[in-house]
């Protein structure tokens, strides 16, 4: 027999304004199984709580309604409360009369019995309340990072820095991604490399950072605290233990002109090669694609010459697996294309552009090499079709970007300001060139971002011309831009010797398909979808998974390493305790109807759902059912929504529960 | 004019006029970002074929005889409503008259509000009377101009009220005026005055 005790608040006068609160606490004592009933000024306050606490213990009371404001205000409130009194938590339930009725009725005596109903179907519904016992999961103090650009790179150090271990996940065969490449950073012109490669060396130095290069993920199972990665190391084809970095190999072998991706193919490398002079790890890849031992057999000279005898061509792609508590995904962006549309892809390219078929057209990577010191020119801006100097450069903004009509709707927010970068970099190479500008808008927000843009103007004299191109094409060895000023309403002309264009920031290529194997969710374009667009923007809606930098939007390089040490700070927070406490209210599924369809699986988006066998005691497989790993699942509850034969329940939202309120109506 | 496809490179571009605008206004063209403030409050911006914003915008560009070309800068009342709004601190009256000063020896400047034509008579009638003559002024205005009639009618009622005299007097120290004159066009010369 249950003793339920009512709690009625005033809530000052929001509800006692249109409720006739009184009223509602004595109709209420009469309903069967409450055994208490009282109405208080604030419920929420010290003497309120004082008030719940002692009538629990006094009265004996077995489970609780209060009746107030929203569960999202004070549920939680009221549940520590009688935690405090001796009761599971999970036998006080909440019933709203302010947001549900005072706040949105006028008329006292309607609001007053609809406010008795509201309490009455929670007294139906508390008592079939179970004693729930807080879900506890051990946790694995071990921390992956997949991507090591600006945002893994800076994730890890600060997770290993707290004093937890580090698995750092690069897809390439040297960490830095993209901002390795760039030549200065904006808005204080920084140089890119002097900047990261001193971070890039911390981590390779780092003892509580494991640095996996050339590598995937391959699977990941488990759940929060409890990950198991299998990591997919792909053949470097030399050892990294005994490689010393010498670099002889790439010296010798006669392998010389393969396009350097890192140089967005305006540099030329060898077979067996490092991207770049500050790699880490400083240990060299045989592209097994271009390699004349790997084509024909013969060759060999790079093993001939490797004193320590580090090169090994029979080494084979090997997986690893690791245990994790957290996951930190910094997989970054790439580039929008202009070429011809590619396959599978809901990306147009861009006709009037060329399709990337005038070689004078480059997007802004390229440009960030040709202007790096590092790179492919030693930092001369030259013309890739015939290596002179551009005397007239026209760059155009939002390629790709804000143009619903090529699939992006987007603003890829670095744009503006790199082109303005560019602008600067371009005049400070070329003192007699001129550098035109296209823009739409002008997008700066940011701590001396603005500055910066009306520098580039102003002081660097950039011409910025408001209006966007229509097309351009080859002439001669020039390049025709048919534009139009807006300001003036004229079309204008120029005749151009170089083209750079701001293209959009996409997710890395096969973004989705780590999603899926994360169990994370991502939107249209691919990029990641953080829980909560204000309130959680580093964690996934997949507990234990964190976001960090350009793969869940497009972000700059501040903003990028705010996220990546935000998400640091998530991990640590999980990593605070040693077993982690989560709310108990999960789906458990009946055994004995579950006929093992898995259509709860299907719709589960946290991947909280497994597979169970069920055996007699010779160990024969009598059935398959579904098993709700509680501590994955968030509650959602539409596995119970989903399952045909009724076999899944929502503890706390039961389908008895349910409709018991429905039928105190 | 208006209407016609600008080409732009280095040559087309004249930025030492623009350079020279600047000086003379004392303000900076470049820092203007079209925001359009200044032609939003200009009380004869309905009048002008570039308004306030496209005539900086046109010489940021260098574009600056497209400007002269039209009738803007002789509309423009000097009232500085822009100046005083303008969030760049763009002293857009000064340009203004900068311009017009500018436009006295620039060529392709117009022809059609005929502001240099009177500008000019009325510095001759000075320099050859001392003093203004304004029935020639009037009359040699009107034929250069050629329109006959202009402005005919008021003529009688001048006359009657004594304003409009048929015959000039001169200044008794026209050797003086001529003093001004000479020097204010060695000052020209040597590019010590506009």
């Amino acid at each position: 027999m249950s003793r339920i005790g009512v709690f009625i608040c005033h809530c000052g006068e929001n509800i006692s304004r249109t409720v006739d609160v009184e009223r509602v606490a004595q109709e209420v004592g009469k309903l069967p199984g409450v055994a208490f009933s009282t109405d208080y000024k604030y419920m929420c306050s010290d003497p309120g709580q004082n008030l719940l606490k002692k009538a629990i213990q006094d009265q004996k009371l077995s489970h609780i309604v209060v009746a107030a404001c929203s569960p999202r205000m004070h549920e939680k409130t009221f549940r520590k409360a009688v935690e405090a009194a001796g009761l599971n938590p999970f036998l006080c339930e909440m019933a709203n009369i302010r947001e549900h009725c005072s706040w949105v009725h006028e008329n006292k005596e309607e609001a007053t019995v609809k406010a008795v109903e509201i309490v009455g179907m929670m007294v139906e519904r508390v008592k079939k309340n179970r004693v729930l016992p807080t879900i506890t999961v051990p946790v694995t103090k071990r921390a992956l990072v997949i991507g090591g650009g600006i945002a893994g790179i800076q994730a890890a150090l600060d997770i290993a820095d707290c004093g937890h271990e580090v698995i750092l996940v690069e897809r390439e065969p040297s960490i830095g991604g993209h901002m390795a490449q760039l030549s200065e950073t904006f808005p204080t012109l920084d140089c890119s490399q002097c900047i990261m490669t001193p971070k890039m060396v911390d981590v390779a130095n780092h003892p509580r950072i494991k640095l996996y290069t050339y590598s995937e993920i391959e699977l990941v199972e488990g759940y929060i605290g409890n990950f198991q990665v299998t990591i997919k190391r792909k053949a470097r084809s030399v050892n990294e233990d005994t490689c010393t970095g010498c670099g002889v190999c790439m010296e010798k072998c006669p392998v010389r002109k393969i396009p350097n991706k890192f140089d967005c193919n305006l540099g030329m490398r060898p077979a067996i090669y490092v991207p770049f002079p500050q790699a880490v790890p400083n240990t060299p890849v045989i592209d097994r694609e271009n390699c004349i031992k790997f084509k024909t057999g013969k060759c060999g000279l790079c093993q001939k010459v490797c004193g320590p005898g580090a090169v090994d061509y029979e080494q084979e792609d090997s997986l690893v697996v690791e245990a994790v508590g957290a996951i930190v995904v910094a997989t970054g962006f790439d580039l929008y294309t202009i070429d011809e549309k590619p396959k599978g892809s809901a990306i147009k390219g861009y006709g009037e552009f060329g399709h990337g078929k005038i070689p004078d057209v480059i997007d802004g990577m390229t440009f960030e090499r040709l202007a790096s010191a590092s790179g492919p020119t030693g930092g001369k801006i030259l013309r890739p079709s015939d290596g002179r100097e551009p005397k007239q450069i026209v760059f155009i903004q939002c390629i790709g970007s804000r143009a619903r009509e090529k699939g992006i709707s987007y603003c890829s927010k670095v744009c503006c300001m790199y082109t303005a970068k560019h602008t600067m970099l371009y005049h400070h190479k070329v003192h007699d060139g001129q550098a035109y500008v296209f823009f739409m808008d002008a997008r700066t927000p940011g701590k001396s971002y603005d500055e910066f843009w009306r520098r580039s103007i102003e002081e660097e004299e950039a011409v910025y011309i408001r209006g966007m191109v229509s097309r351009l094409y080859q002439k001669g060895d020039k390049i025709v831009v048919m534009g139009s000023d807006i300001a003036v309403g004229v079309q204008v002309e120029i005749e151009a010797d170089m083209v750079v264009l701001a293209t959009a920031v996409q997710p890395q290529k096969g973004a989705d398909l780590l999603a899926q194997k994360l169990g994370i969710s991502y939107d249209k374009y691919n990029f990641y979808s953080e829980a909560h667009a204000k309130l959680r923007p580093v964690e996934c809606a997949t507990a234990g998974i964190y976001l960090a930098g350009a793969c869940q939007g497009p972000k700059d390089i501040p903003e990028t390493v705010g996220q990546a040490s935000a998400a640091a700070a998530k991990v640590m927070t999980l990593f605070s305790k040693d077993k982690l406490e989560r709310e108990p209210i999960v789906a458990r599924v009946k055994e004995s109807g579950c006929v093992g369809c898995f259509a709860c699986k299907k719709v589960c988006a946290y991947g909280a759902v497994e597979e169970k066998e069920i055996r007699d005691r010779q160990g024969n497989l009598i059935k398959t059912v579904a098993f709700v790993n509680p501590g994955v699942c968030a509650g959602c509850g539409t596995c119970q929504a989903t399952c045909p034969s009724k076999c899944v329940e929502l503890d706390g939202y039961t389908d008895e529960q349910v409709i018991a309120m429905i039928e105190a109506l | 004019m208006k209407k016609k496809k600008m080409i732009i490179s280095q040559e087309t571009m004249d930025v030492d006029f623009v350079r020279k605008v600047e000086a003379l206004s004392g303000t900076s063209v470049r820092r203007c970002f079209q925001c359009g403030k200044c032609s939003a409050g200009c009380p004869m911006g309905t009048f002008m074929e570039h308004p306030p914003n496209r005539v900086v915008r046109l010489l940021q560009l260098g574009q600056w005889q497209r400007v002269l070309a039209g009738r803007s800068i002789w509309y423009c009342a000097s009232c500085e409503t822009c100046s005083t709004r303008c969030p760049n601190k763009v002293h857009l009256a000064s340009i203004m008259d900068a311009l017009r000063k500018l436009s006295w020896d620039a060529e392709g400047a117009s022809k059609e509000s005929y502001v240099q034509l009177a500008n000019k008579l009325f510095l001759q009638n000075i320099r050859t009377y001392g003093r203004q003559y304004e029935m020639r002024l009037a009359a040699v205005f009107n034929v250069k101009s050629g329109q006959f009639l202009k402005d005919l009618m008021l003529g009688p009622k001048l006359f009657a009220k004594g304003k409009l005299k048929v015959f000039h007097s001169k200044n008794k120290n026209m050797s003086e005026i001529e003093k001004i004159f000479t020097r204010i066009e060695e000052m020209r010369k040597k590019g010590e005055a506009l």
